[in-house]
């Protein structure tokens, strides 16, 4: 955390810098169950932005809005200045191809080697030399320390490392936005140092814009800069991570404070106890 | 209950038709996208074609000398089996080479596709395909299709051959009946465009089926492990029906 | 890497191959198309009453041997006779100018086809001949009405001799 000195831990987001992702009064209902309800939120440039909150509280479905996968019911999603639900489905192609997204299980193709993988988009998109695809794909590689594994195949890997081959993947086009699904899940401590460090320097060197959902606030408040904490469909509490932590509001205290109860109900809601147990019908 | 169970079972099974049918419509959309992607169908005919051969072949040749032998004693009832050559060689044609041949690919190439789809969805590799602004239809789904609409009749073909092969080698080398006999009575009642060529189409109609079937349950299956083993199951099942009952509709009114 | 693509490519090249090489060797190996190229033939002609259910593509043989086939079967408006062209090959190109032509059938059940009686002329058939010895298609339905006619006659009839077969069937009241 001591590895950004740069950082203004008082600056709040994408009030005065415009932000990269604007998020405006959505809501998602999904199998009629409501998920966002007035969702507002700003994504500011150049920074990690980190997205936290309970189980099943639609943090997957926020970065399946923001990169149009799924239409909102209401509201207004800007990426770069672009509304989505103004965007044909080609011009939500050209701007994906701006943002480098990071899978929770990797999503390496399966028939693909390592070198392939991380080529795939290259080979795709663009019609470059062979020899300049090389050249990239060898860079990205080395950036994140397997460009010995070029021609492993995707079975061949630990999690740890297909997690870095599908981030070498993700910034093979030099994306302005990243976005990571939570990038620490079934990472070894080694691992997910290793992570934290390459999203920490990717964000440093080449400045780009990065969203990041996780569960792990120990990983979450060495790596971001601000913080998004989604409950009940709305943001329930933002700021940065140390100042965060320290906030005494009972979201806060549950999710970062590890208390069983709180907001979130230990219980799922459910019949009387004692009625269920039959001992009211009993007479007892 | 049960009345409006069995309504909901059958409206369940209406809106997979339909939701199949459009699924088609979207893959005939993504074939133009997916010419890009040769490479990728070419490896895709590999795998569902060439892969198939050796079931293809070997069932080939046991459907034919199975068949020899059968239509063999019942032709000798009535003393024409001189017509061995060209009953086998009918039914293979225009019946038992598309349809058996349709039936071995729905369990040999239909299931992979699906699994190698479902698991591709589980894994998110579609959506992360999605998000490298790859469609996944353009690229996974319609480079399968037409590999099975072009693998299916050159695996019924090779069946035919060796079913042919098959009867004659029992026909002739084991239940001795005339070489001249089986081929001559054979090129003079079969036909290439009736009969052939017939069978050739319906077995690419045939290969259109399992393979829309096939991508339709990988596409669309829930992203879990029993999702993706349900799917595969129910591929083998409803491209059996559909097969068989295309079958009738085709030869009934197309024929 | 681009190692195995091209291996995908031979293989599939190879499997397309084969599959076309399956559909050939059916189509002119099973099917009537092995009929209708059988390299160089010179073609004779055949008058015959009743040709019964001799098809064009019919095979026509010597002995046994198939040399030819039935090129055309038209009809005769003049005579009303069927006049069947045959294709024969040209390496049988010895056969006597008054053999005969005949419709034989194979088997109880099976297809028809030219039989030819070969005569002792020694000039050889060639192009447009004619053969003037005919005999037509032995006929089921006439040898079972002959034979029911010739039934009540006791036997008497010659025609009987070549429907073996039919007398074991049972006598229409």
């Amino acid at each position: 955390m001591n590895a950004r000195p740069d950082h203004n831990p008082d600056q709040p987001p994408a009030t005065d810098s415009p932000a990269y992702v604007r998020v405006r009064g959505v809501r998602t209902v999904l199998g009629g169950k409501t998920i966002f309800d007035g969702l507002d939120l700003d994504i500011p440039r150049g920074k990690i932005t980190a997205v936290m909150g309970p189980s099943g509280t639609g943090k997957t479905t926020l970065l399946r809005h923001i990169t149009g996968q799924l239409p909102v019911d209401a509201g207004e999603i800007r990426v770069d200045g672009r509304n989505l639900a103004e965007l044909s489905r080609n011009q939500l192609f050209e701007l994906r191809e701006t943002i480098g997204y990071l899978f929770q299980n990797s999503a390496l193709l399966t028939d693909f080697s390592v070198f392939e993988n991380v080529a795939f988009p290259l080979r795709q998109h663009l019609r470059l030399p062979e020899e300049i695809v090389r050249n990239i794909v060898l860079t990205r590689l080395q950036a994140v320390g397997l460009r010995g594994a070029a021609e492993l195949m995707p079975a061949e890997l630990s999690g740890g490392m297909a997690r870095r081959v599908a981030l070498a993947r993700a910034i093979v086009r030099d994306p302005g936005l990243m976005i990571y699904d939570e990038p620490f899940v079934g990472l070894d401590p080694i691992a997910l140092n290793q992570v934290l460090k390459l999203i920490r320097t990717l964000n440093d060197t080449l400045g780009i814009t990065s969203v990041l959902v996780a569960h792990e606030f120990a990983a979450v408040r060495r790596a971001a800069d601000w913080v998004y904490l989604i409950a009940g469909g709305k943001v329930a509490a933002q700021g940065h991570p140390e100042e965060l932590a320290e906030r005494d509001s009972p979201w806060t205290r549950q999710f970062f404070g590890g208390e069983a109860d709180g907001p979130v109900p230990f219980q799922y809601p459910a019949r009387d106890y004692a009625a269920d147990l039959g001992f009211q019908a009993g007479g007892a | 209950m049960s009345q409006a169970r069995k309504q909901l079972a059958i409206g369940d099974a209406l809106a997979q038709v339909g939701a199949a049918g459009l699924f088609l419509f979207s893959i005939l959309a993504a074939i133009p996208g997916s010419l890009r992607h040769v490479r990728e169908t070419l490896r895709q005919i590999w795998f569902v074609g060439a892969m198939s051969l050796v079931i293809i072949m070997t069932c080939g040749l046991f459907v034919g000398m199975v068949l020899s032998l059968q239509l063999y004693y019942t032709l000798a009832k009535f003393g024409g089996t001189a017509a061995l050559g060209t009953v086998v060689a009918l039914s293979l044609f225009r019946e038992l080479g598309p349809v058996v041949t349709a039936l071995l690919f729905a369990g040999r190439a239909g299931t992979s596709i699906t699994a190698e789809i479902g698991l591709m969805r589980a894994t998110d590799q579609l959506s992360a395909m999605e998000m490298m602004a790859v469609d996944p239809l353009a690229y996974v789904v319609a480079p399968r299709f037409i590999a099975g609409v072009v693998a299916m009749p050159l695996l019924a073909c090779i069946f035919n051959a060796l079913g042919i092969l098959g009867a004659h080698a029992v026909g002739v080398s084991w239940l001795g009946l005339d070489n001249g006999t089986f081929w001559g009575n054979m090129t003079a009642n079969v036909e290439v465009w009736s009969d052939l060529v017939n069978g050739v189409w319906k077995s690419a109609a045939f290969g259109a089926v399992v393979a829309l079937i096939a991508t339709f349950q990988g596409y669309t299956t829930p992203p879990t492990s029993e999702g993706v083993a349900y799917a595969t199951t129910r591929t083998v099942v409803s491209s059996s029906i559909t097969v068989l009952a295309l079958d009738f509709v085709m030869t009934a009114f197309l024929m | 890497m681009t190692q195995p693509r091209r291996s995908f490519q031979i293989g599939t090249g190879l499997f397309i191959l084969l599959g076309f090489a399956a559909l050939a060797y059916l189509a002119t190996q099973t099917t009537s198309v092995a009929n209708y190229s059988q390299g160089d033939s010179y073609a004779i002609k055949a008058k015959f009453s009743n040709i019964g259910q001799l098809k064009v593509r019919a095979p026509v043989k010597l002995a046994g041997v198939r040399i030819g086939s039935v090129q055309s079967i038209e009809l005769d408006q003049t005579t009303l006779d069927a006049v069947v062209r045959i294709g024969i090959e040209r390496r049988f190109d010895e056969i006597p100018d008054d053999s005969a032509a005949a419709i034989f059938t194979s088997g109880l059940l099976g297809d028809q086809y030219v039989g030819i009686q070969p005569g002792g002329s020694p000039v050889m058939f060639k192009d447009g001949d004619e053969v003037i010895l005919t005999q037509s298609s032995m006929q089921l339905e006439d040898l079972i009405g002959k034979f029911l006619v010739s039934g009540d006659n006791s036997k008497k009839s010659p025609a009987t001799d070549a429907s073996s077969p039919v007398q074991a069937q049972p006598e229409n009241p």
